[in-house]
C-alpha cells in the first residue's frame, strides 16, 4: 500500500482550506521573479530583458517594465543574476485590469526616476509588446 | 461611465442608490457566490491550462465546495474561462460561444498565452485573447497553478456582482425587500 495513502488516511481531510487559510503547496511552485532595485543597472536590465524569453522583461529609459502577465516563470533571469533576482513566491496575481500586471521598476543610475518612483499602467501591455 | 452621471437627483437620493447597489451586490455574491457554471474555451493552447484546470475538480482542489461547477454547454454558463493565445481560425467559435452565454457574463483569461505573453500577433495568433474577448480577470501563469485559478475565480466572483448591477433590466430595479414604490 503506498505511503501517501496511508499519510491521508491518517490526516484525514486531503481538500486544501485555501481561500481561507494559506496552503502549503503553494510556495512549492515556479513562481514569477521579484526584483531588487538596488542591484538593478541598465546593463543587467538589457541582460535580463535579452534572456526572457517571453518578452515579459523591457527596459524603457531608465525603467525595468516587467510584465507578470507575460512571466512563464522559467527562471532564466534568476539564473543570469542570482543577487538581483529573487522568486517572489507570489501566487495570487489575477487581476481585473490588464494594466495591474506590468509592473515598473526604476534601475540604477537615474535618479529622477528614481524619486518619481514606479508608476503603473502608463502604457498598455500591447503596445510595449510591438515595440520588442 | 455614463449611467452614474444621468442618474442626477438629490444626495439622499444618490445615498439611497448607493445603499441599494450594495445589497444588490452582497445578495448577488451570495447568489452566485454559491453557483456559478463555466465553460472552458481552448484557443489553441498546449494544453498545460487545461490540465491545471482539469486539477481544480480533485481532491485536494474541489472547487465545487466553493460553489463552481464546469459546465459543456456555453448557454449554461455564467463564466468563459479562455486559455491559448487565440487562434485566428477560431474567431468565430470564440464569438459564438460568448454570444451563446446569458447575461451577465464573465470572460477570464488563462495562462501566459492568453494574456498575451508567449505568441506575437501574426497571420495565424491575436497573441492573446484582449483584443477578440471583453476580458474581465486575467490569470497570469504558465500555466497557472490551480490555486491561482482559484483565486482568479473568486477575483470573477465579485467582478459579476458589479455586472449584474449594470444589467439594464436592473438599472430602475428597487431595493430587494422594498416591494413597489
Amino acid at each position: 500500500m503506498p505511503l501517501w495513502f496511508l499519510r491521508g488516511l491518517r490526516r484525514g481531510v486531503v481538500t486544501t482550506r485555501y481561500p481561507a487559510r494559506a496552503d502549503g503547496s503553494a510556495t512549492a511552485l515556479p513562481t514569477p521573479p521579484a526584483f531588487r532595485p538596488d542591484a538593478l543597472t541598465r546593463e543587467l536590465a538589457d541582460r535580463l530583458a535579452a534572456v526572457c524569453p517571453s518578452r515579459a522583461l523591457a527596459r524603457n529609459a531608465s525603467v525595468l517594465i516587467f510584465d507578470v502577465g507575460a512571466c512563464t516563470a522559467c527562471g532564466r533571469c534568476r539564473e543570469q543574476a542570482p543577487g538581483a533576482v529573487t522568486a517572489s513566491g507570489e501566487f495570487e496575481l489575477a487581476a481585473t485590469d490588464r494594466a495591474h500586471l506590468v509592473k515598473r521598476i526604476p534601475l540604477l543610475g537615474d535618479e529622477t526616476a528614481r524619486r518619481s518612483g514606479p508608476t503603473a499602467g502608463q502604457a498598455p501591455a500591447g503596445s510595449q509588446r510591438g515595440q520588442a | 461611465m455614463t449611467g452614474e452621471t444621468s442618474r442626477g437627483g438629490s444626495v439622499q437620493e444618490t445615498a439611497g442608490i448607493q445603499e441599494t447597489a450594495d445589497e444588490l451586490r452582497r445578495s448577488v455574491a451570495s447568489q452566485f457566490g454559491r453557483s456559478l457554471h463555466i465553460r472552458t474555451l481552448d484557443t489553441g493552447s498546449c494544453a498545460a491550462c487545461e490540465q491545471e484546470i482539469r486539477l481544480l475538480a480533485a481532491p485536494h482542489y474541489d472547487l465545487h465546495r466553493l460553489g463552481f461547477f464546469f459546465t459543456p454547454a456555453p448557454r449554461h454558463a455564467d463564466l468563459l474561462m479562455v486559455t491559448g493565445p487565440m487562434i485566428r481560425a477560431f474567431d468565430i467559435a470564440a464569438r459564438k460561444t460568448y454570444e451563446a452565454m446569458p447575461g451577465p457574463k464573465l470572460v477570464v483569461a488563462t495562462g501566459a498565452c492568453a494574456l498575451g505573453g508567449v505568441y506575437p500577433s501574426d497571420a495565424f495568433t491575436h497573441g492573446g485573447i484582449g483584443e477578440t474577448l471583453p476580458v474581465d480577470v486575467w490569470i497570469p501563469g504558465c500555466p497557472p497553478s490551480p490555486l491561482a485559478l482559484l483565486q482568479g475565480l473568486l477575483v470573477a466572483v465579485d467582478r459579476l456582482a458589479g455586472k449584474v448591477r449594470d444589467l439594464s433590466f436592473m438599472r430602475d430595479s428597487l431595493m430587494p425587500d422594498g416591494g413597489h414604490q
